[in-house]
């Protein structure tokens, strides 16, 4: 990428706003890049790019975003472009209405070059499980970005995007934020708004900001929290300037390790990162210490049994009625069932299945009330390990981004998401930021998790730790 | 043979908008114009709750005499079908917002008291229309325009024991859910639906299997399915049959029950916690405020009409029928105290008038005080009872007095009894026959000649001194 | 050990979820199914007696005030099949109730 041109929101602003720069020239540049590397990348699944430059154009740079590109992964509605999904069952659909985070991002200034590939209907960790096809690691092209936002992470780390918007339900933006060494925010279950967002798991789904760096996804909280009336889910919170609140040390702050996960396999580079993160705190002024969250491991069991049993519900009203695929079987339920085996790839179709078993009569109480009741348990538990720890310090996976193609097990799939699940569970905030690579040159993630609301200051802890531990790559 | 009877209804609650969304509720508009992203299921969209669908359905509970509980829940209710959307209904399964309650009845049998296991609100689906109503071979048509309507969903213990006690448990519901302007209640425009279980068995100690019955169109429609049921099952038990326990639906022409094809085991909903609404929490000093503002409930208003006004039956309960009526009633009775004469001539006169001009009472000019107004002119003799026949009218389509609408018809009885002395010399010489019939003992033809008189006097003789003179002259 | 989903099953959930699991499609989702199942199972030793669920309650409820929806064309222009306004469906009568 270009030495002059601004690599973060936060320059890229400022040079837009000192007339260094326009937000036509930065997206005429990014086109280059997108028309040169995405054919290898396969970060997105549509471009609008001649559209793009208009609204570029038009763009204010006093506007918060000032005409940067950002990009939207394509499981959140924009009007006017498609929104497949990574699914043959959406793949011509076309929204009517946008998303309110894709409102507040498109009024704010921001200027949307395409929509994003991912797993389908977020369901995965790897990209892989796109209808489409699967999106390369920027960092080495025989590698996944990760799942399920690997589109937004990907175009991000490549430069074809100075930030992204992506959908996080058991990890779904920091994993592969952390596989494509990119920032990737989680907030707390509320603060943005899901309305657009077409669910999978509704109590835990999460749009989330992927950028270089913290500073960056500070910038775009600022514009993407806030109530919204349209879903009941969302919280109405006092206002907070996430960017502002950045503060550039850890002075006084109790820095928390999770005991239950210390025995947890994990790749020797990746707790070489951790030890380094614990000793930049130390010098930043915080003090650790050792937390329990006793049924932590009970998190991916837990997840395996809600998020399903949700999307099962979720996924419902994809029968070929009123939109997308369709197809004629003899009577309505051969034609449900034959539209959606067509339209719905194999990992969609195993979680349908798990979910519609756990919720079925005889079932019901042992898996799903079961679930709920352990979910509360996990979330009480990390509620009063915050009570002695301000953040949680945790690996984001317990490996660097594996090969495409390598991870065939869906169980195995499962279980490198128990860094980013319990976050999820309790609708907490969580951050993965970058913190280095290992000896393949692949990026290093590792995460913080904060109590719920505590969405700015677990920024600025991750910001110190970002910046301690080289920054923005 | 003892027949025991459940109803489900569903009531649409009268709201402006949809139960999750911004949609309007008009009925009859061009099909799919009421839409959203939110009621046609579209990748995305997220239900919010009507803050007024939650006020009329607790109104109705509380009147219901229900236990509304403070915080309840909703539930997902999962299956496929063309009209509803989301694949999944937003309904309350575990937690509703009411239970028990109950709505008492009066029939032939005496009065009862129906109990109700509990009432919940969700969502309407939307309305197929099959092929047998419209020209399309072998298709169903569907508008989502009653997509999302808000519903109260009423269910009753199996307390009836007759089509006739159905019958009257929807007649007393529809007429309580239109006094508290919850809902129109009209069955034809679907703002109320009702499902039946019905089964009948020989020991009064032992329930027989129970039968569903769908599709029932109208209050009529449920007495004669369940009438129909009750015969069909008990003659099942008499040939030993096996009653089945099936969804049956109700053909409107034949007057019969038939079965459905039969589903797949029992559809299994699946029911869980609606994750994309949090709980529902009623404010305690509302509900409160709620149950002391409640008005007289109209049987409670139509036992105080019989009991202390002394009114028949019959005259409280068409004066009940509409809240309106009955408050009219009461204004009326305030200016003129005599209930008896206000509600014979509301239940006659103004009935058949509204009835000719396919209106309601407070559709017309008619006010409680031009009412008393005439009624009092009736009973000093300024108009005779026949005249004010041809007054009301007037009072009806006009805003004007009573007063004024005798003088402009020129209707002022005739009380002077040269006059009426004249009339009757005249009817005397002019019907020869019945003056011979009543002077020869037929006391009945009186009537005949006071009609005569009152005819020549184009109504406006008082009529008992019609009468008098007349008996008078005759002697 | 007693499989926790069989291949009867496994058709009841697949009916339900309104999907068409095809012969090829079968065994190998089975077997994935009874293992991720057989995992999460790991729950039952949790002992949850003493949880107490905290879902949080809606703040406020939506006026009851119209608001602009889509038109016809906007919510429904992706049907495969519309006649007079219309959604067309094959006829369902009597294969579901409401």
């Amino acid at each position: 990428m270009s030495s002059e041109l601004p690599r973060t929101l936060e320059h890229y602003r400022h040079a837009v706003r000192a007339h260094e720069l326009s937000a036509e020239e930065y997206l005429d540049e990014t086109r280059q890049l997108i028309e040169r590397g995405d054919p290898q990348v396969k970060a997105f699944l549509h471009l609008r790019l001649d559209t793009a430059r208009s609204d570029a154009q038009a763009s204010n740079p006093s506007s918060p975003l000032a005409g940067a590109p950002i990009a939207v992964k394509d499981n959140i509605m924009m009007a006017g472009e498609r929104c497949t999904c990574g699914s043959r069952i959406l793949e011509h659909y076309v929204a009517p209405y946008s998303a309110t985070a894709v409102q507040l991002l498109l009024a704010a200034g921001a200027v949307v070059p395409g929509k994003t590939n991912l797993d389908e209907f977020a369901m995965g960790s790897s990209t892989e499980n796109s209808a489409f096809f699967p999106t390369h690691n920027p960092a080495d092209p025989t590698r996944v970005p990760g799942g399920s936002s690997g589109g937004s992470t990907a175009a991000v780390a490549a430069g074809f995007a100075l930030g992204a918007i992506g959908s996080d339900t058991g990890g779904s933006v920091r994993q592969p934020a952390a596989f494509c060494g990119v920032v990737g925010f989680k907030p707390t279950y509320g603060l943005v708004s899901r309305y657009g967002l077409v669910a999978f798991g509704s109590s835990l789904d999460c749009i989330g900001p992927i950028a270089r760096s913290v500073r960056d996804a500070a910038i775009m909280m600022n514009v993407m929290a806030a109530h919204d009336p349209k879903d009941a889910t969302s919280v109405k919170r006092p206002h907070v300037d996430f960017e502002a609140a950045l503060q550039p040390t850890l002075a006084g702050k109790r820095v928390g390790l999770i005991r239950e996960l210390q025995g947890l396999d994990v790749q020797p580079e990746i707790a070489a990162a951790m030890d380094m993160a614990r000793k930049a705190a130390v010098k930043s002024g915080a003090s650790i210490v050792d937390v329990s969250v006793p049924h932590i491991l009970s998190a991916l069991p837990v997840y395996y049994i809600i998020a399903p049993a949700e999307c099962s519900a979720n996924l419902g009203r994809f029968d070929g009625v009123r939109y997308g695929l369709h197809i004629d079987g003899r009577d309505m339920t051969e034609t449900y069932s034959r539209t959606r085996d067509a339209g719905f790839g194999t990992e969609v179709k195993r979680r349908i299945l798990i979910g519609a078993f756990v919720l079925s009569a005889g079932y019901y109480d042992a898996y799903y009330r079961k679930a709920s009741s352990v979910r509360q348990l996990i979330a009480d538990e990390l509620d009063t390990a915050l009570q002695s720890a301000d953040v949680l310090l945790t690996p984001t996976t317990p490996t660097t981004a594996f090969r495409i193609g390598a991870v065939t097990d869906p169980l195995e799939m499962y279980k490198a998401d128990v860094f980013t699940i319990p976050a999820n569970l309790a609708g907490a905030p969580a951050v993965s930021f970058p913190a280095g690579k290992d000896a393949a040159d692949l990026p290093i993630g590792l995460q913080l998790m904060g109590p719920r609301w505590s969405d700015a200051e677990l920024l600025s802890s991750a910001n110190v730790l970002f910046t301690a531990l080289g920054g923005e790559s | 043979m003892t027949t025991t009877i459940g109803l489900e209804i569903h009531v649409q609650l009268a709201t402006r908008t949809k139960m999750f969304c911004g949609c309007g509720t008009a009925f009859g508009d061009a099909p799919n114009t009421h839409v959203c992203p939110v009621c046609l299921g579209l990748p995305g969209a997220l239900p919010t709750l009507n803050a007024e669908a939650v006020r009329l359905a607790t109104r109705i509970a509380t009147a219901l005499g229900c236990t509304v509980h403070e915080v309840s829940e909703f539930s997902r209710k999962n299956y496929f079908y063309p009209d509803l959307p989301k694949s999944y209904q937003i309904t309350q399964f575990d937690r509703p917002i009411a239970t028990g309650g109950s709505l008492p009845i009066v029939t032939e049998r005496g009065a009862r008291s129906v109990r109700l296991t509990r009432a919940h609100i969700e969502e309407d689906a939307g309305k197929s229309m099959h092929a047998a109503d419209i020209t399309l071979g072998g298709e169903t048509l569907v508008d989502f325009n009653r997509c999302g309507m808000p519903l109260i969903e009423i269910v009753t213990e199996p307390d009836m024991q007759s089509g006739d006690e159905a019958y009257e448990f929807l007649r007393n519901l529809r007429r309580l859910v239109r006094w508290l302007g919850v809902s129109s209640g009209d069955m034809e425009k679907g703002a109320m639906r009702c499902d039946v279980n019905v089964s009948v068995s020989p020991d009064p100690a032992k329930r027989g299997t129970k039968v569903e019955i769908k599709n029932l169109n109208s209050f009529r429609s449920v007495k004669r399915a369940i009438d129909y049921e009750e015969q069909r099952q008990a003659q099942c038990l008499g040939d030993c049959t096996p009653i089945m326990t099936e969804t049956r639906h109700f053909d409107e022409v034949q007057g019969t029950t038939t079965a459905m094809r039969s589903k797949e085991a029992s559809n299994d909903y699946r029911y869980f916690p609606e994750p994309d609404l949090p709980l529902l929490q009623l404010d305690p000093a509302e509900l409160a405020s709620l149950r002391a503002q409640m008005p007289e409930l109209p049987w409670e208003v139509q036992s105080r009409f019989e009991r202390d006004l002394s009114l028949s039956p019959y005259d409280a309960a068409l004066l009940t029928e509409e809240r309106s009526t009955a408050e009219f009633f009461q204004q009326a009775i305030a200016f003129y105290d005599n209930p008896k004469k206000v509600a014979s001539y509301m239940g006659t006169e103004v009935a058949k008038l509204l009835n000719e001009r396919g209106k309601t009472l407070t559709e017309t000019q008619l006010t409680p005080a031009t009412l008393a107004g005439l009624l009092m002119m009736v009973e000093h003799n300024a108009i005779s009872n026949t005249a004010s026949k041809d007054v009301l009218p007037l009072l009806m389509d006009t805003g004007t007095t009573p007063m004024e609408a005798v003088r402009s018809l020129g209707l002022e009885q005739i009380s002077d009894t040269s006059a009426i002395e004249g009339f009757a010399r005249e009817v005397i010489a002019e019907n020869v026959i019945q003056v011979e019939q009543f002077r020869g003992g037929k006391e009945a033809v009186l009537g005949f000649l006071v009609g005569q008189l009152m005819k020549k006097s184009k109504g406006k003789a008082n009529p008992k001194l019609a009468g008098d003179t007349l008996r008078r002259l005759l002697k | 050990m007693a499989m926790i989903i069989d291949k009867e099953t496994l058709e009841h959930v697949a009916s339900l979820a309104r999907l068409e699991i095809t012969a090829e499609e079968e065994g190998p989702l089975l077997g994935d199914l009874e293992r991720i199942l057989g995992y999460v199972a790991q729950l039952s030793s949790v002992d949850t007696s003493a949880i107490v669920s905290k879902r949080p309650a809606m703040t406020e409820l939506r006026p009851d005030e119209p608001c602009e929806g889509l038109t016809r064309e906007e919510g429904l222009g992706g049907a495969p099949a519309m006649y007079d306004g219309f959604v067309v469906v094959q006829n369902v009568m009597g294969a579901e109730d409401e």
